[in-house]
C-alpha cells in the first residue's frame, strides 16, 4: 500500500510527526510524573497520541512500532472507560516511558536508512502483563469491566445527536440498477450531497468508499440511509441523484424509530447511545466513549453538516525549513535593505530646491516594513529553550529513579529564546551538568538530608534568563555543595594543579578544578558520572560557541553552575565607531564606558607603552589608528574618543574618532582568501552597504598583552 | 556524438574556448580566460583590512557577498596608480575562491588559440613572470597570458594554510 503513494515525502511526514508526538508525550508524562494519577485530559492525550502513531506506522508498515504502540493504547483505553483506582502510576509512567524510547530508537533508525528491527515482543509481553494486572485488581474489587479493547476494523461510532423539535427522520434505500458501474460512488455521491441538510446522517453498507467490494452488496440490498434533517422530503429527494437508481424507497420515520433503526443497522458489539431523552446533555459527555480505531461521528450544530473525521493530534502550527534557505533568504534581506538605501540616498534626488513630500512618505514606508522584515528574519533564528529543557526534565526522572533519589525539578524562564545553532550546542553539555547535580550534587539519601535540616525531597532548579546579550542557564541543586579541601586535594593527588597552599587559591579557581580533564570526586565511577571526562567536554563546547561556565556552590547548602551563552552566533548588538575612514563595530555588551580623556589622563612608558588613568584605575591603552596604520584620524587624545572595553574581567582602552550609531549587526565571516587579522572577528555590512570591521575586543587584549 | 547532451556541453565550452578577457595594465596588455570571469563591475568604495599584504586592497560587498579585492598593479610589484572612472573590478572565481581583481582598463574580449601561445622565456626567471604561462600576439599587441590560480596564490607561509582550507 505504502509503495502507491510518495513513500519518501510521506515517511519524511510520518517521522516529524511522531517526534513531535512523542515529545508531547513526554511532556504530559514528565509533568505528571510527581501526581498520583493521571487525570481524564492526560490519558486521552496520551490515548491519542499513542492512537495516531499507531495508525501511521500501521500505514508506513513498521509492525513494531504499530504493535507496541497498540498495547500500550490498549492500557490507556482501559483506563479511560474503567477509570480504575490504584493503577501504579509509577510503573504506569515507566512503561510509558519505555514505549516512548523504543518508537524513538525505532525510528532513530528509519532516520538512519535502516530497518527498524527492534524487538517489540518483550514490551508488548510486559504491557500485557501489567493491563492484567491492573484488570485483575478491579476484577478483586467487583467493578464491571469494559469489552477487551479488540482491534477490529475501524467501526462507525455513532453519537446520538440532540433531537431538535422539527427535525423530520428518514429512511432512506436507494435501489441501484443491476449494471450500475461502481454503485458505491454513487451512494457516497448521495451521501455528500445530503451532507449540507443532514443533521445527522447515517448508512450501511458503511465502508462504501474504501471497499470497493461495497458495491455489489449495494447492487443486492441497496443502499440504506438513515438521515436527521429539517429539510422536506422533496428537498432531500432532489438532492439525491436519481440518474442511476431504479427505485427509492424514503420513508419519514420517528426518533424512535430513527434509534431502533440505528440498532439494527450497527454490530451487536458496537456500543450505542442513544440520547433523546436529556436534550441538556451534549452528546460528548455520553459515558461511553468510542472504540480505539473507531471512526467518531460526532454531529456538528444542526444544518451544517457533520464532520467524519479520525482523531487527530491539533493541527502543527509550525513548519520546519531548510536552514539554508532561511540563509539566503536571510542575505536577500540584507541585499534589499542595501538595494532601499541606494534608492533613498540616491544622488540622483539631491537636487537643490527638489520637492519630493510624496517619494518622502512612500519611502519611509518602505523603510519601516524592511526594518520589520529584518526583524523578522532575525526572530525567526530563535527558538525557545523548552524543548532543551524537556530533555533535561526526562534526565533528572530517569537518573533519579536508577539511583534511589527522590528529586523534584524545577524549570525556570523555559520560553527564554536562543539562536537555532546554540541550542544544538547547548544540550550535552546541560545534560552533564544536570546529571552531575541528580548524582553528585542532591545527598544520597533522604536521611543525610532531614540530618542536614534540609526537605527530604531534593530539588534542582533549571533556570533560563536573558540579560544583556548573553542567555545565562543555570543548573542548581540544594545537595551537598562542593567541598573545596577534597576538591584541592583531588587535584593535587591526581598532579593536575601546582603545588600550591590552598590559600593561595581563589573559591572559584577551586571550584573550577573539576572541568580539569581527568578530574573526578566521585570514588565510585557510576553509569551517570564520576568518570571525570564530561566537565572539561562540557567547559570546551561551551567555549566554542564562545561561552563559559561559572561555579559558585555552599558546603551544605548545595552549588550552582551557570552557561553563560551569547545569545545568538550570526547577530550581536554593536555600536559603530569611526577610526580615520574606516567604520568598526564594537559589540555593545563589552563597551563600558565612553570618556572623553585629556592629555593629562595620559602616562607614557619610556619604551612607548601607553597608559590611561580613569578614577584612580590604570589602563592599557591602544590607539587604533596607530594599531592598524589607519590613514585621517585624530591623533590626540583630546579630540578622540576614548571607549573602555571589557572582555573576561580585563579592561582596556581604546581612541576612536567618533561614535556613528548602535545597530543589529549581521556577522559575517572574513573571507579565508585574507589572512586572519589579530583584534578582528568578522565583518558586517552596514546599511549603506558599506562594510565596516568587526573587533576583537578578547584578541585585542590577548595581542596588547603578548607586545 | 549520438548524445544530445554532450553536444550541448562542448558547444557550452567551445563558446568560451580561446576567449580570453584582456585588459591593460601601465602600458601591457594581459589575458585571463573567460572561463575564471564572474561579471565586471564598477569601482566601488572598498573596506580597507588592517595588517595584510599591501595589495590586498579590502573587502567589497558585492550584492550582499563580502568578497576580497586586490589590485593587480601591486600584486605584479608595479607603482599603484591613482583609480580613474576607467578603473574596473573583475570578478573571478578560482576553485570556488571569488576575488576582485583591481585593473587599470578593461580592453576587450579576444580569441586566442592554444597554437598561438608562446611559452614564456624561462631565461630570467623574474619573479612577476610566474603569474604568467603564455603570451599570444592578436592584432598588433603582445599579450600576457594569466593563471588566475597563481595570480591569487599568496606567498607567505602563513596563508598557504588559509589557502587550504580555503581549497577544502
Amino acid at each position: 500500500m505504502a509503495e502507491e503513494f510518495n513513500t519518501e515525502s510521506m515517511l519524511s511526514v510520518f517521522l516529524y510527526e511522531s517526534d513531535q508526538l512523542l515529545e508531547k508525550l513526554e511532556g504530559i508524562i514528565l509533568e505528571k510524573q510527581d501526581a498520583d494519577c493521571f487525570d481524564d485530559s492526560d490519558i486521552n492525550d496520551i490515548f491519542r497520541v499513542m492512537h495516531t502513531i499507531k495508525g501511521s506506522s500501521g500505514v508506513m508498515m513498521y509492525e513494531n512500532i504499530t504493535k507496541a504502540s497498540h498495547k500500550l493504547e490498549d492500557i490507556f483505553y482501559y483506563l479511560r472507560e474503567s477509570h480504575p483506582e490504584d493503577v501504579p502510576h509509577m510503573e504506569l509512567v515507566e512503561k510509558v516511558l519505555a514505549v516512548s524510547d523504543f518508537i524513538t530508537s525505532e525510528l532513530d533508525k528509519i532516520k538512519n536508512g535502516e530497518t527498524p528491527d527492534g524487538d517489540e515482543s518483550k514490551l508488548v509481553e510486559d504491557l500485557d502483563e501489567f493491563l492484567s494486572r491492573i484488570k485483575g485488581e478491579i476484577k478483586k474489587q467487583g467493578i464491571r469491566l469494559p469489552k477487551e479493547n479488540k482491534q477490529v476494523e475501524p467501526n462507525q461510532f455513532y453519537i446520538m445527536p440532540v433531537a431538535e423539535e422539527n427535525s423530520h427522520f428518514y429512511r432512506i434505500v436507494i435501489h441501484y440498477k443491476n449494471d450500475t458501474q461502481m454503485s458505491n460512488i454513487r451512494a457516497y455521491s448521495a451521501t455528500y450531497a445530503l451532507k449540507g441538510v443532514a443533521e445527522d446522517l447515517l448508512y450501511t453498507p458503511e465502508d462504501i468508499l474504501s471497499n470497493e467490494a461495497s458495491a455489489d452488496t449495494i447492487l443486492v440490498e441497496g443502499f440504506h440511509m438513515y438521515l436527521q434533517t429539517k429539510a422536506s422530503k422533496e428537498e432531500v429527494l432532489k438532492l439525491i441523484d436519481s440518474s442511476e437508481a431504479e427505485s427509492i424507497d424514503f420513508d419519514e420515520i420517528t426518533a424512535a424509530e430513527y434509534g431502533q433503526d440505528l440498532v439494527h443497522l450497527g454490530r451487536p458489539d458496537v456500543p450505542i447511545v442513544i440520547n433523546l431523552d436529556d436534550n441538556a446533555q451534549p452528546a460528548k459527555e455520553t459515558k461511553a466513549a468510542p472504540m480505539p480505531g473507531d471512526y467518531v461521528v460526532k454531529t456538528k450544530e444542526a444544518g451544517k453538516g457533520k464532520t467524519l473525521a479520525k482523531n487527530q493530534p491539533k493541527q502543527q502550527s509550525i513548519i520546519s525549513v531548510n536552514v539554508e534557505k532561511m540563509d539566503s533568504l536571510m542575505d536577500l534581506i540584507g541585499e534589499l535593505v542595501i538595494a532601499e538605501a541606494v534608492v533613498l540616498q540616491n544622488p540622483d534626488l539631491k537636487v537643490p530646491g527638489l520637492e519630493l513630500t510624496n517619494f518622502q512618505k512612500a519611502s519611509a514606508q518602505l523603510s519601516k516594513i524592511t526594518t520589520e522584515l529584518q526583524e523578522v528574519i532575525m526572530s525567526m533564528r530563535m527558538m525557545p529553550l523548552s524543548n532543551t529543557f524537556q530533555k533535561m526534565r526526562r534526565i533528572v526522572f530517569d537518573v533519579s529513579r536508577k539511583l534511589g533519589k527522590d528529586i523534584e525539578l524545577e524549570v525556570v524562564g523555559e520560553n527564554t529564546e536562543v539562536d537555532k545553532n546554540i541550542i544544538e550546542h547547548i544540550s550535552d553539555p546541560l545534560m552533564h551538568l544536570v546529571r552531575n547535580s541528580v548524582d553528585h550534587g542532591i545527598e544520597e539519601n533522604a536521611e543525610q538530608r532531614t540530618a542536614a535540616g534540609k526537605p527530604a525531597k531534593g530539588k534542582i532548579t533549571l533556570e533560563a534568563k536573558n540579560e544583556g546579550g548573553k542567555v545565562y542557564i543555570s543548573v542548581r541543586d540544594d545537595g551537598k555543595g562542593l567541598d573545596k579541601e577534597k576538591l584541592y586535594q583531588k587535584a593535587l593527588d591526581n598532579g593536575l594543579i601546582e603545588n600550591k597552599p590552598i590559600s593561595e587559591f581563589q573559591d572559584k579557581e577551586i571550584y573550577r578544578f573539576i572541568t580539569l580533564p581527568g578530574f573526578s570526586t566521585k570514588e565510585v565511577v557510576t553509569e551517570y558520572s564520576g568518570r571525570g571526562v564530561g566537565m572539561d567536554v562540557v567547559v570546551k563546547n561551551i567555549q566554542d560557541i564562545g561561552g563559559r561556565l561559572d561555579i559558585t556552590s555552599e558546603l551544605g547548602h548545595g552549588s550552582e553552575m551557570t552557561l553563560v551563552i551569547p545569545l545568538t552566533l550570526a547577530i550581536i548588538n554593536g555600536i559603530i565607531v569611526r577610526v580615520g575612514d574606516s567604520p568598526f563595530v564594537i559589540e555593545t555588551a563589552s563597551i563600558k564606558q565612553f570618556v572623553r580623556l585629556g592629555e593629562d589622563a595620559l602616562i607614557q612608558e619610556p619604551n612607548g607603552e601607553e597608559y590611561v588613568v580613569l578614577r584612580g584605575d590604570c589602563f592599557p591603552f591602544i590607539r587604533l589608528n596607530e594599531k592598524y596604520e589607519l590613514p585621517n584620524s585624530q591623533t590626540s587624545i583630546d579630540d578622540g574618543i576614548v571607549v573602555v572595553l571589557e572582555h573576561e574581567g580585563r579592561q582596556v582602552c581604546v581612541l576612536i574618532d567618533s561614535l556613528l550609531q548602535e545597530q543589529e549587526i549581521v556577522v559575517k565571516p572574513i573571507p579565508p582568501y585574507v589572512k586572519k587579522v589579530k583584534g578582528i572577528s568578522g565583518c558586517t555590512q552596514l546599511g549603506d552597504g558599506s562594510i565596516a570591521l568587526i573587533l576583537d575586543i578578547g584578541g585585542l587584549i590577548l595581542d596588547e598583552e603578548r607586545r | 556524438m549520438a548524445e544530445e547532451l554532450k553536444e550541448e556541453e562542448l558547444l557550452e565550452e567551445d563558446t568560451q574556448k580561446g576567449k580570453f578577457m584582456t585588459f591593460q595594465t601601465g602600458k601591457e596588455y594581459f589575458g585571463i580566460s573567460i572561463s575564471y570571469v564572474n561579471e565586471i563591475i564598477a569601482m566601488q568604495p572598498i573596506t580597507a583590512i588592517p595588517e595584510v599584504d599591501d595589495y590586498i586592497k579590502g573587502l567589497i560587498n558585492l550584492r550582499g557577498k563580502i568578497i576580497p579585492v586586490i589590485d593587480v598593479r601591486v600584486r605584479f610589484k608595479m607603482e599603484p596608480k591613482e583609480y580613474t572612472d576607467r578603473t574596473c573590478i573583475i570578478v573571478i572565481d578560482v576553485k570556488s575562491t571569488v576575488i576582485g581583481l583591481i585593473v587599470e582598463k578593461i580592453a576587450e574580449v579576444d580569441t586566442i588559440m592554444d597554437d598561438d601561445v608562446i611559452p614564456p622565456p624561462t631565461l630570467g626567471h623574474h619573479e612577476h613572470n610566474k603569474y604568467v604561462y603564455g603570451l599570444a600576439r592578436t592584432g598588433d599587441t603582445m599579450k600576457l597570458l594569466i593563471d588566475p590560480e597563481k595570480l591569487i596564490k599568496q606567498d607567505d607561509m602563513n596563508m598557504l594554510e588559509t589557502m587550504q582550507d580555503n581549497e577544502e
